[in-house]
């Protein structure tokens, strides 16, 4: 009782206050929350004001963390990236928290996991504890510490297979760009073909004829993603190939590969950083499904996709262990996605210049 | 000003001061301009860009550009106040009583809609005129623009329609709600000389007969001349003197005036062949050519280049000039024809040629913006070339680049380590020149070189190029289309149309009398700074005999 008064207390305190400094949002936001409150109350009680509370306070943190997290990062860069550092919204901020978030548990995994990864600690889905965070899988392993080792193990190979794939896809890209003819056509026709099979089933396919080292995962999964990188770079440098310094460089006698690291490089770089943050998503998702049935990393390498489907009857038991892993992907994702779409934001003009 | 009443004023601005948005402040770019504009007058703003020239046009519509906000001071239109009328207020009146022409009717139009349904929709949103009434109306102005077949040119898309006509169906278009005033930014500088006159020539007659007052923005001011009755000079946001254009023209009072007058007065000595019967440096024998399966775009043009001389090719948009100067440098191998560099054949594609014979031709573009690499360090830019034709590094490389920077007249210590988007228009020019001396050539070929910039900037890169070429013995072709800078820089002069040499000859010769046909249209179109030019060539000529119409 106490709480739910003080929940409104609060609200109705807010929006007045809001109303008076006549920030409109703010007060629109607070007053239609209040109003909103009262239908909830009524209906779910108090556990629901509680649940409002809670996710109001976890965005406050977020937010909170985001602000921080900026500031922080535009006093620690130089000058001219803290401009446009200053720029950036709270949600790239967010972004790029957690992108460092999961970097730092990455690097450090052998310290900040207190059990190795494929040590058996304890009995099979022992409950959770102080000992065990989020308590252990089917085989008695820690789920927090393979959770930390998989941030290494999934994202490290996500990371190393977008890299390849922007590497081939870039610089077939700039050379089909350069070349133009038949050797544009060839290229061209042959991401045509890469990408008119689902990636899901093409992948499946190639990793039962290779075999499922992870090095062939890597080049597997390069491969079918390197043509949309491709597109978009030929694309970007088809703009940049017309221009006058570009046949000021042809008329100078310069090489192909000239043009390609001095000429164009350097002015398609913004949307090809912004194509590889995308790109990472795609085949962060596509090794966690492969993982996932059982054709990706194998165990005991700890890796999300996978603890997924070990743990997965626990759904059925109301236990939402397999969820967390879940739930890394797609904060990654998300996160990926918040600092993506700044980037482009800015790389696509769509501010003024 | 004594031909308009003070009673009659229909727009008043009092100290308007207009910021823009750089750099994360907001700093001022107009600082205080009065303007008073009576119903019925031509009021011409000039001024280089940058002087907030165009600012001050949307300014009257009650308009802020984006990124732009007013900051004080009131524009009064009619009786009404519109820098704190409601947006609604403001948007009542554009289109309908204050009218705008861009500068560009290409972009401007919508390439999805017929012209005359993009004519009647202003009249039709604002009740004005029933759609049957308005289209009629249109036919009527396309009548007095003198547009060909005026009932039936409107139901054709923009892309339909040549570059002079869109212009001045799109001055028909501001004119459909007969509104109180016009506002023409530029609306002629991307047009031909020849197809410029005609626009003029509809613009000031269709402003004179519905007594409609206009603001005329331009660069140009021989163009400024025939259409204003006043004109006031701006100068980085501030106004320089207002003066009527008689005064203007004969009596400036103030420096800046007098040297944006002075402009055209750059004129060196013209050059001769040498006679002792040495070969040409560049020789374009009988050259023909087209783009991949197109129809020929050049045909049998032949002119030769002497070292140390200026060749200025001059010709309307399409007529081939720049083709020829890809055909000569490579990019585009000739269907037939040849071209000797110094009596030796030269490979017909520039992948053929040596290194040594790519040197010895460099080219300057017209758009420094596209020119040059945006991520390239101005160093890297101009070193580039002297790094690969003459294998220069380190501290040689350096000074080297600090010499060219020299001779361009930049500071090497300021400019070295910046990128181009720091630079103005007239310095990115100037890299421009320095990348082309870097290859130590003894042929430039200047495209367009000086069309982009503003007078005063264009006079500066002339006057650099032709003290280049006292130094350095360079040869110049020097392709224009503005007669005033071959005029000033010329020593001969090669006149193409429609991918034809219609006449060449030294620059004396070519400038007298009697001419080719074609020749005396080109020199006849030219906007002098007389006020009365345009009314005296429309009695000579007669005014169906100007424009496209006395091309065929």
């Amino acid at each position: 009782m106490t709480f739910a008064l003080g929940y409104y207390v609060a609200l109705i305190a807010s929006s007045c206050a809001a109303a008076f400094y006549e920030k409109r949002s703010l007060f629109m936001m607070l007053f239609s929350l209040t109003l909103i409150s009262f239908v909830v109350g009524i209906v779910g009680g108090e556990g629901a004001l509680r649940f409002i509370a809670t996710s109001a306070g976890l965005l406050a943190l977020a937010a909170g963390v985001s602000y921080a997290f900026k500031e922080f990062l535009v006093q620690i860069s130089r000058p001219s990236l803290a401009k446009e550092l200053k720029t950036a919204p709270l949600t790239a901020a967010f972004g790029m928290f957690v992108i460092f978030t999961y970097a730092v548990a990455g690097i450090f995994a052998p310290w900040i996991a207190p059990y190795g990864e494929s040590e058996i600690v304890t009995s099979a889905f022992a409950q959770r504890d102080e000992n065990l965070l989020l308590g252990a899988d089917q085989l008695g392993r820690d789920v927090f510490s393979r959770i930390v080792y998989g941030a290494r193990n999934s994202v490290g190979l996500a990371l190393l297979a977008t890299c390849l794939a922007v590497i081939i896809g870039a610089l077939s890209g700039l050379l089909a760009a350069v070349k133009g003819g038949w050797f544009d056509n060839l290229m061209g026709r042959t991401a045509d073909v890469i990408m008119s099979v689902p990636s899901l089933i093409f992948a499946l396919l190639m990793l039962s004829i290779f075999g499922t080292a992870l090095w062939v995962i890597v080049i597997i999964v390069a491969v079918i993603y390197s043509p949309r990188v491709f597109r978009l770079t030929r694309a970007v440098a088809g703009n940049i190939v017309v221009m006058d310094y570009i046949e000021a460089a042809k008329l100078r006698g310069e090489g192909d590969w000239h043009l390609i690291r001095k000429e164009i490089l350097p002015n398609s770089t913004a949307p090809l950083i912004a194509e590889f943050g995308l790109e990472f998503c795609f085949v962060f998702l596509l090794i966690a499904g492969l993982s996932f049935l059982g054709l990706g990393i194998q165990p005991p390498t700890a890796d999300w996709g996978s603890m997924v489907r070990e743990n997965a009857t626990l759904i059925s038991f109301g236990d939402i262990t397999p969820l967390i892993p879940a739930g890394a992907i797609a904060l990654l994702t998300v996160a990926v996605n918040f600092v993506v779409d700044w980037m482009l934001f800015r790389s696509s003009g769509l501010k003024e210049v | 000003m004594s031909k308009f009443k003070d009673k009659d004023v229909l727009l008043n601005v009092r100290d308007l001061r207009i910021d823009g948005f750089s750099d994360e402040t907001w700093v001022p770019i107009i600082k205080g301009v009065d303007l008073t504009l009576h119903r019925g007058e031509v009021m011409g703003l000039i001024g280089e860009s940058g002087a907030g020239k165009s600012t001050i046009g949307a300014a009257a519509m009650g308009y802020a550009r984006d990124g732009t906000r007013f900051s004080s001071g009131s524009i009064e239109f009619d009786g009404m106040e519109l820098s704190t009328a409601t947006e609604a207020e403001r948007r009542a009146l554009r289109g309908s009583r204050i009218a705008y022409v861009a500068q560009s009717a290409a972009a401007s139009f919508n390439p999805a809609h017929k012209l005359i349904d993009q004519h009647t929709e202003a009249p039709v949103h604002y009740r004005i005129k029933k759609r049957m009434e308005s289209q009629e109306d249109a036919m009527t102005l396309y009548e007095r623009l003198r547009l060909p077949n005026p009932s039936e040119i409107g139901f054709r898309y923009p892309h339909q329609v040549s570059g002079g006509q869109l212009q001045r169906a799109m001055t028909a278009m501001a004119m459909s709600c007969r509104p109180d005033l016009i506002i023409f930014d530029e609306p002629t500088t991307a047009l031909d000389v020849t197809t410029q006159i005609e626009v003029l020539a509809a613009i000031r007659d269709i402003v004179d007969q519905f007594q409609t007052a206009a603001i005329y923005i331009t660069h140009d001011l021989a163009v400024e001349a025939q259409m204003a009755d006043t004109i006031k000079v701006l100068l980085k946001g501030e106004e320089v003197e207002e003066q009527s254009t008689e005064k203007m023209l004969d009596d400036p009072q103030e420096d800046y005036t007098k040297s944006l007058w002075a402009v055209r007065s750059f004129q060196r000595p013209q050059k001769q062949r040498p006679s002792d019967g040495s070969a040409p440096l560049i020789s374009v024998k009988n050259i023909d050519a087209a783009y991949t399966g197109g129809v020929k775009v050049l045909d049998d043009v032949s002119f030769d280049i002497y070292p140390g001389m200026t060749v200025a090719v001059v010709g309307e948009s399409g007529s081939g000039k720049s083709t020829t100067a890809r055909v000569i440098t490579g990019l585009l191998p000739p269907s037939q024809g040849e071209i000797f560099f110094k009596g030796q054949p030269l490979p017909p594609g520039y992948k053929d040629r040596t290194r040594e014979q790519l040197r010895q031709a460099q080219m300057i573009y017209q758009m420094a913006d596209t020119a040059l690499n945006p991520k390239v360090k101005i160093c890297d830019i101009i070193g580039r070339p002297a790094e690969f034709y003459s294998g220069l590094s380190g501290p040689a490389l350096k000074q080297r680049v600090d010499e060219l920077l020299d001779l361009i007249e930049l500071d090497p210590a300021k400019y070295y380590n910046r990128y181009p988007p720091e630079l103005s228009g007239g310095q990115k020019q100037r890299i421009g020149i320095a990348r082309a001396l870097a290859a130590q050539p003894e042929f430039i070929i200047c495209d367009e070189v000086t069309s982009a910039l503003d007078q005063l900037v264009a006079e500066g890169i002339l006057r650099l190029l032709d003290r280049l070429q006292k130094d350095l013995g360079l040869a110049y072709m020097f392709i224009t289309h503005d007669l005033a800078t071959v005029r000033s820089i010329a020593d001969e002069v090669v006149v193409m149309q429609n991918g034809k040499v219609v006449e060449q000859g030294p620059k004396d010769v070519m400038f007298t009398p009697p001419h080719h046909a074609y020749t005396d249209l080109l020199l006849s179109s030219v906007p002098e700074m007389d006020p009365n030019w345009l009314t005296t060539l429309l009695e000579e000529r007669g005014v169906d005999n100007i424009g496209e119409a006395a091309t065929q």
